[in-house]
């Protein structure tokens, strides 16, 4: 029986079924992995020690929630023992000692992490198209991108590798591929995962999460992904619930607000005509919707490009060298050693990131641009909580289109940067937010976006099971559902 | 965005451009500069600025050993080291 684009439920049952063994899901798994090595969606295997977990799993069979289950783990999270590169030359033969708490949390609920998946460099980009270890394959098509920066995650979920993987969001990085890939993503509540262990781009901004077939898996996984982590200090000390619970639950008299200042005429008409049906679809379910306003929601992606490159610069400053990471050849003083790794270390877009930040943190500019970008994402956020007093969720298209060309963006990365333009709001207040497919346009997914009030995952996602069983879109693959 | 200002926060960012990567980049970063200088027309007046979503203040803990000393895992995983230092450069003459 094939384990492809099986859900984590269906693999669970035919662990517990014994219509198949730990040991040869995982084997099945990597057979997989070997017949689409063109994706390039992973950067290290650890084969050896997933098939030893999964015989011992078959000795001593267990009942955590995600027993068995085979799980790719986005490359910036450290994984003990196990090669984290980050997408990047400079993490290209790190071996961290520890591991994230969120994977920690994960394998101790029994799952499987049989790869780390390739990324955009230190998880800067929007196509996957800046990693290090070069570009990763949509399954959907030749030469399509799948989003970034958790490209090689959204890849592996939708070619139907792996049932779930993890990502991370700092302005879109899960929501974004998981739309161009036709998955579910979720980018949990700013402080619901703990970051510790996650190599951090935006410290303000970053969220990891996960990344499935269904809402419900991603329910299933966001509750073993959770806790509360003395290590992190802006992890949250709130009580994780069951996501599961709420998902069956109707959402007749539902209130869905609709963004007046997402001007969707710009956007292709197949693609405005996949949002209407969507809409028409939650009618149908009893929800009702109601047009919102954001004011200044039209600043978020210039807020962005000066919040996150400027932590950026900041975190980024620790690749010096000296304690881990790579370092160059023959430096001649201890300055000629910084400078050369970082510059030998970084590709062009970390590079611009970080310049850019050390712009708007330098002494003559920082309240012009750094103080400035603050001040707008409070009013940005207060947008978001005048609008949660009338509505439950907002719903907007994640994506302004289906996957791209590789290189069809060209050189100009504002271009790239406005790809994220309905996911970053999310990240600058801290809300949770989603992406499920809806629909399909010149063969190729598309995404729905449900952004929740503060820690309304479980609403969120029961929305998102709610049109998961009444539609199709997310049980579309590759292989069986486009032409040519 | 002159080529001087770009030397200096190449400086400050411990980076060298390059002839070829150089004048990219620094026609990339007076575009970006452009683009977010729209946020000069948001009006934030007596607005307090928001520097992390949560708003909390950090969570203190006691002060109690929790990690072994680990010592000789860091530096193995170190570029360069000897039995008790990362090794650098020598700084001083």
């Amino acid at each position: 029986m094939s384990i492809q684009f099986k859900t984590i439920n269906e693999l669970s049952h035919m662990l517990k079924n014994k219509d198949i063994s730990n040991k040869e899901l995982i084997e099945e798994t990597f057979s997989l992995i070997d017949t689409n090595t063109h994706l390039n969606a992973f950067v290290t295997l650890n084969k050896d020690a997933s098939l030893h977990r999964a015989a011992e799993l078959d000795k001593n069979p267990s009942s955590l929630a995600l027993a068995g289950i085979p799980m790719a783990q986005k490359d910036l999270f450290c994984t003990k023992d196990l090669r984290t590169t980050c997408g990047s030359n400079m993490l290209s033969s790190f071996i961290p000692p520890y591991s994230a708490t969120v994977i920690e949390n994960l394998e101790n609920a029994g799952c499987i992490s049989v790869g780390k998946t390739n990324m955009d460099e230190f998880a800067m980009g929007s196509s996957n198209e800046t990693s290090f270890y070069g570009n990763v394959q949509n399954p959907w098509g030749d030469k399509l991108v799948p989003g970034g920066s958790s490209g090689g995650s959204a890849a592996v979920v939708a070619a139907g590798i792996v049932p779930a993987a993890s990502g991370t969001d700092t302005g879109g990085s899960i929501r974004q591929p998981a739309s161009l890939c036709g998955i579910s993503g979720l980018k949990p509540t700013y402080g619901r995962i703990s970051r510790w262990g996650m190599i951090a781009f935006a410290s303000s901004l970053d969220q990891a999460g996960p990344m499935a077939r269904t809402a419900e898996d991603c329910a299933m996984l966001l509750n073993e992904m959770c806790s509360h982590d003395h290590k992190d200090t802006t992890s949250l000390d709130e009580t994780t619930p069951d996501f599961t619970k709420d998902l069956n639950l109707p959402i007749k008299g539902l209130k869905i607000g609709l963004v007046k200042e997402f001007d969707l005429s710009k956007l292709d008409n197949e693609v405005v005509k996949v949002f209407e049906e969507s809409k028409k679809h939650y009618e149908s379910l009893g929800a009702k919707f109601i047009d919102i306003s954001l004011p200044n929601i039209s600043l978020s992606v210039p807020t962005y490009y000066v919040v996150a490159p400027a932590e950026c610069s900041s975190n980024l400053s620790r690749f010096d060298g000296v304690k881990f990471g790579k370092r160059c050849d023959d430096p001649k003083d201890l300055e000629e050693l910084y400078i050369k790794t970082r510059s030998e270390g970084f590709g062009d877009e970390v590079k611009r990131r970080i310049l850019i930040g050390s712009y708007v943190l330098s002494a003559g500019f920082y309240d012009a641009y750094y103080k400035k970008a603050q001040q707008v994402r409070r009013l940005i956020k207060n947008d978001f909580d005048s609008a949660f007093k009338q509505v439950d969720v907002i719903m907007s298209p994640t994506t302004r289109g289906g996957a791209f060309e590789e290189g069809s963006k060209g050189d100009d990365p504002i271009q790239m940067y406005l790809e994220d333009l309905f996911t970053i709001p999310a990240n600058l207040a801290g809300l949770p937010a989603l992406s499920i497919p809806n629909g399909m346009v010149d063969n190729k997914p598309i995404g729905l976006q449900l952004i929740g009030n503060f820690l309304e995952e479980s609403k969120l996602l029961q929305v998102a099971h709610n049109f998961q069983i009444s539609t199709d879109w997310h049980k579309k693959t590759p292989n069986r559902d486009t032409q040519s | 965005m002159d080529k001087k200002t770009v030397s200096t926060i190449a400086y400050l960012s411990r980076l060298a451009l390059n002839e070829e990567n150089g004048e990219k980049i620094t026609q990339d970063l007076e575009n970006i500069i452009k683009f977010v200088d729209q946020l000069e027309n948001a009006n934030t007046q007596n607005i307090e600025p928001l520097a992390s979503p949560l708003e909390k203040t950090a969570k203190t803990r006691y002060d109690e050993v929790t990690a072994k000393n680990r010592k000789e895992t860091f530096l193995e995983r170190s570029p360069k080291s000897n039995d008790d230092y990362f090794l650098v450069p020598r700084v001083v003459e």
